[in-house]
């Protein structure tokens, strides 16, 4: 399906993956492993009045049962410290974590669940968005004001983090705009749904602990751990197996304290698997449901003059990583677009949901859905073509987007006209189908990041990394960027990753990173290698350092090449004497200063390093009578810069693409009166799967990027998320000729809005 | 708690006589068992390896299939695919290829879920389930069968050895059609089957048209007129969406069950026809229809 000629890569960890020799964390069984298993609160909120674990803890073969009064009484998260290990005094959500029970097998520890008792004072449940805006609403933290926080985050009370992009005169720009088109829209919450459902197995030795977990940011779980069991960094080992996918879904630091204090308290190894459900109700991570307003005026030649946004998103019941989403929404909510006249304004609300938390590209694929709605809108409006209207006024190399950066050399414009061409746009389509465009963008995660390589006596290397491999196989692409700088083959290096005791610190999967601000790192410590290679070489081969060339596996000089030695030969000597041991970390890119809006809560996100850029076309078959909704084709045009791994490239576009139909048609969070999932289960919770897979081209902008990644590369794991509900949701308001206002667009909602609007095609 | 493994019909009498609970593929037993629907019987005995079971015995009066059969050999056997297509394509539309090869259409019927695909195409068909107990055998047909959701009036000790379908009169046909989100892993949302004989003249001389996940069982449509396959058609959706008894919940709205119920029982009689006719539709007809699938 792709087009491009795509070379060999094997994965290291492929292999291991496919014919299930690979171990993940829920397979390993230490000697006396206990099984972890959590009380919830299940109820949305109350107050606790009575816990008594007393019964649960005599029952023969339950060896602890921990509350919060077990654990230091620590509140932890990044932006906003809201959150304790277990509840205290309160209960937010339903999956907030009461007790925990670490028994002998899971009937004894089901059992002592059972007889954990627990008294609830009902409290009001705050159950939608704007409503907890309300100056009149309960609260969800009564205590909001006392908490610490990041200094530069707005917050009042169920308001955790107000943002807002003003640039311009919106309320001129407005005035003076020939049409003005007004949308709302309503995006529910979706979840990651990584298929291995989380797992974390703790064992103490002496004074330190070692946690294998699922986590996709081991050092970002060790800092949990650290900060709340109050220990030093140095006895906190955290290793992370073979990860089944995450999808930011495990982002941030779990429940590998909870499994620590279990472990701790019995003197035993200690267990936690996952059930389905528990990973659909329990975790901090799940993409936030928003509520969208705007307004974007227009002149009749098609120029946007003024664009206001606002915006709510549902925070949950706990802050955990999402207080920068409010400001990363405006950005998106402005779009990559031409705006002189701008304001975005964004809250991020306490809810007594499940808590929101960084899923592939937060906030993104949700924002552009709404925008890139609202831009056919108002195209459709002045009778402008939406491809058309896009092209003029998209960001361009040169350009101001909407928050005042001005960019350096991007392929926005590029990527429209690819993605478009290449799906036949404008061609004569029957009229159940048409093809709907969107464009979005994405910025690139700028972080420290290290990495050791060496070469052992035999010429066979290692590379020692903290990055995570997530699935998307950006680490598994280090071995071509050191076998590259080294002149030998990716398969000379074995991988030794995903441990935080023997590799230095990288921020993990996430931001879409790794390969961004590790592969930096790792060529940097492959650099070191090659100037003791060539100085070797130079000995031997009486050259100098300068004009030896690392080739096929060989150290020659420079237009002589009969003068050589194979890499193995110095290793081996090198085995004797300095050995071949390189490290590497590089300097993080800058990123621009921005001076041309104004902004309360910023958090850092109005001007992006090396931005990613997008165009979908989405050819679309609607069956009208039933308002279900198939993706018949997909084109995807993306600037991510240079592809340094084309097949792990193309790889995560068309991960990204299935997950997008699904936040587009199917999958979405139903909350019942008490907001309590009503869908936390696969068979209701609904994946796409391989047999609804269209066919998906792919086409790769490659601009030569300033200031960017490893050979000009940006990100690329969470861009190809974006577009896709968007491009979807515009050909199905050209057939059903109206917009689905609420996402997932859902057949009976498709249906529903077909039959109620009276504007049917 | 114990397992009896029967390789004979007889085998598995004895075991159920004394208790036991029959398991062919487990897709439903264990699957739900695991879900906390219920839990394991105390005493199951396996039917899978009962090849009497596993039989597809075609005559000119009609077909008999063993209990032990599964979905995918139903999908792709050349007689029922073409002269039984309604119910090979409910079979084509269970779960994913892994369940077909391991869900049985024995296990389908007495399971006696009200979104069973298999339910009414064998309905429309006017199928019968064989019992046999230590105590004897009879037929049962499908109405009598289902009683309730997950319910049916077979006794404990009974098991269904076979489903019998007589051979459709000429230029009859008939289709099934689910709506589902989609292709794959998939439940009915709602469904509908429809059995059809063409007159000479073009017309429809019989029809019968049943439904799938709009009331506690799979239901037969009653009282819809003959005349013209347009005409039928549009009778079997209205009657469809007026007879049809769904409740609301997180997989679809009461409202849009009774709307889609009559659009799936209008494109069934349509595809039903179209087969009688002797034009080539494949199975299953969601794909060729475009319900939830269009390719
Ligand atoms: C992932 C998945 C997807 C599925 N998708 C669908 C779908 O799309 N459509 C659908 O209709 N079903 C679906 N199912 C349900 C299931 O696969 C089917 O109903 C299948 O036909 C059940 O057959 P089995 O042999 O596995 O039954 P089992 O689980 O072995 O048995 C089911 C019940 O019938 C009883 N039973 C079995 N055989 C006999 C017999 N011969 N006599 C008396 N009692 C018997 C058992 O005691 C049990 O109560 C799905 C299941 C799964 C796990």
């Amino acid at each position: 399906m792709s087009t491009t000629t795509v070379p060999r890569f094997v994965r290291a960890d492929g292999p291991d993956k496919v014919t299930g020799s690979g171990r993940y964390t829920a397979d390993l069984t230490l000697t006396g492993t206990l099984v972890a298993k959590f009380k919830y609160a299940e109820v949305s909120h109350a107050r606790i009045v009575r816990l008594d674990v007393s019964a649960a803890r005599a029952i023969p073969g339950v060896f602890a049962v921990l509350t919060q009064d077990d654990v230091p009484d620590v509140r932890f998260g990044p932006f906003v410290q809201d959150r304790t290990l277990f509840a205290r005094d309160v209960v937010r959500f339903e999956g907030e974590i009461v007790a925990a029970v670490a028994a002998i097998d899971v009937p004894t520890a089901q059992r002592a669940l059972n007889a954990i008792v627990v008294e609830y004072a009902p409290l009001p449940v705050v159950n939608d968005i704007e409503e907890a805006l309300a100056s009149d609403s309960p609260l969800v933290h009564e205590g909001w004001s006392q908490y610490g926080a990041a200094d530069v985050l707005v917050r009042e009370r169920n308001d955790a983090s107000f943002a807002s992009i003003a640039k311009g005169d919106v309320e001129r720009g407005l005035a003076e705009a020939d049409t003005v088109v007004h949308s709302r829209y309503v995006a529910d919450g979706c979840h990651a749904a990584p298929i291995e459902p989380r797992a974390v197995v703790a064992q103490w030795e002496g004074n330190k602990v070692t946690i294998w977990t699922t986590t996709q940011v081991p050092f970002d779980a060790r800092a949990g751990v650290c900060e709340t069991l109050e220990m030093p960094a140095s006895r906190v080992r955290i290793i992370v197996p073979h990860l089944g996918g995450g999808f930011g879904g495990k982002c941030g630091f779990h429940y590998e304290a909870h499994v620590a204090a279990l472990a701790k308290a019995t003197k035993r190894p200690v267990r936690l698997v996952f059930s389905r459900r528990e990973e659909f109700i329990a975790p901090d991570r799940r993409r936030e449901g928003i509520v969208f307003d705007f307004e974007t005026g227009v002149k009749a030649d098609g120029t946007i003059v003024a664009r206001k946004v606002w915006l709510a998103i549902d925070n949950g019941a706990y802050t955990a990583d999402a207080g920068f989403f409010s400001q990363l929404a405006a950005m998106h909510a402005l779009g990559p677009y031409q705006v002189p006249n701008a304001l975005a304004e964004a809250h991020l609300v306490y809810t007594n949901h499940q808590p929101s938390g960084s899923v592939r590209a937060p906030t993104a694929p949700q924002t552009c859905w709404a925008l890139e709605s609202h831009t056919d809108e108002v195209a459709k409006a002045i009778g402008m073509d939406p491809v058309a209207f896009r092209i003029k006024n998209a960001v361009a190399t040169g350009k101001e987007g909407p928050s005042g950066q001005v960019y350096d050399e991007i392929g926005l414009v590029d990527c429209i006209e690819a993605a478009t061409a290449r799906a036949g746009y404008g061609d004569d389509l029957p009229d159940d189908e048409a093809i709907g465009v969107a464009i979005g963008w994405w910025p690139s995660f700028s972080a420290a990041s290290g990495a050791y390589v060496k070469i052992d006596g035999d010429g066979s290397g290692q590379i020692i990394t903290g990055a995570q491999e997530c699935g998307t196989g950006a680490v598994m692409t280090l071995r071509q960027l050191v076998a590259d700088e080294l002149g030998m083959q990716p398969e000379d290096f074995e991988l030794v990753y995903q441990d935080t005791s023997a590799a230095p610190y990288d921020m993990g999967a996430t931001g879409s990173q790794t390969l961004f601000n590790n592969g930096r790192a790792a060529i940097a410590a492959a650099g070191q290698i090659a100037e003791q290679l060539k100085q070797l070489a130079a000995d031997m081969l009486e050259a100098s350092p300068a004009d030896i060339v690392l080739a096929d596996g060989a150290a020659s000089v420079a237009g002589t090449p009969s003068r050589s030695v194979p890499i193995a030969e110095l290793a081996g000597i090198a085995a004797g004497g300095e050995l071949l041991i390189g490290h590497g970390s590089g300097v993080p890119p800058t990123v621009q200063e921005v001076s041309g809006a104004m902004c309360i809560g910023d958090v850092g996100m109005t001007a992006w390093v090396a931005p990613q850029f997008s165009c979908h076309a989405v050819r679309v078959k609607l069956d009208k009578d039933t308002g279900v909704a198939r993706v018949l084709h997909v084109s995807t045009a993306h600037d991510s810069g240079t592809i340094i791994n084309r097949i792990g490239a193309t790889g995560q576009v068309e991960g990204g693409v299935m997950m997008g139909i699904g936040q587009a048609l199917t999958e979405g969070t139903r909350y019942n009166d008490e907001g309590q999932q009503r869908n936390a289960a696969l068979l209701e919770y609904k994946l796409q799967t391989c047999a609804d897979a269209p066919p998906i081209d792919i086409h790769f902008v490659e601009i030569n990027t300033p200031n960017a990644g490893p050979r000009g590369a940006k990100g690329l794991a969470e861009a190809p998320n974006v577009a896709t509900a968007a491009a979807i949701a515009n050909a199905i308001a050209k057939i059903a000729g109206t917009p689905i206002r609420q996402l997932p667009m859902t057949a009976e909602r498709v249906w529903e809005t077909m039959n109620t609007e009276g504007s049917p095609a | 708690m114990s397992f009896t493994i029967a390789t004979t019909i007889d085998e598995a009498l004895q075991a159920l006589a004394t208790g036991a609970r029959p398991v062919a593929g487990g897709s439903d037993l264990v699957v739900g068992a695991r879900h906390g629907k219920a839990p394991l019987p105390e005493h199951l005995v396996a039917i899978d390896r009962i090849s009497e079971l596993q039989c597809i015995d075609v005559t000119d009066l009609g077909v008999c299939i063993g209990a032990g059969v599964n979905h995918h050999i139903i999908e792709h056997h050349p007689l029922l695919s073409n002269a039984f297509a309604g119910l090979s394509d409910g079979s084509a539309l269970v779960g994913s290829p892994s369940t077909r090869n391991v869900g049985t259409l024995g296990g389908n019927v007495m399971n006696s879920s009200p979104a069973m695909d298999t339910g009414s195409p064998l309905m429309v068909l006017g199928a019968e389930a064989e019992l046999r107990s230590l105590r004897g055998s009879r037929r049962v047909g499908m109405a009598d069968l289902w009683t309730g959701p997950g319910r049916h009036s077979a006794e404990a000790d009974e098991l269904c050895v076979a489903i019998h379908i007589a051979m459709p009169a000429s230029r009859s046909n008939s289709a099934y059609l689910r709506l589902e989100y989609r292709r794959s892993m998939e439940i009915a949302v709602v469904g509908a089957a429809a059995a059809v004989t063409i007159a000479d003249d073009g017309s429809v001389s019989a029809v019968r048209v049943a439904l799938t996940a709009v009331a506690p069982t799979i239901i037969e449509v009653t009282g819809i007129g003959l005349g013209s396959v347009a005409e039928v058609a549009a009778a079997a959706a209205a009657a469809a969406s007026e007879q049809a008894r769904p409740i609301s919940d997180v997989r679809a709205s009461d409202k849009y069950r009774r709307h889609t119920v009559g659009v799936m029982a209008r494109r069934a009689v349509e595809a039903a026809a179209r087969r009688a006719l002797g034009e080539p539709v494949s199975v299953p007809v969601n794909r060729a229809a475009g319900i939830g699938a269009a390719s």
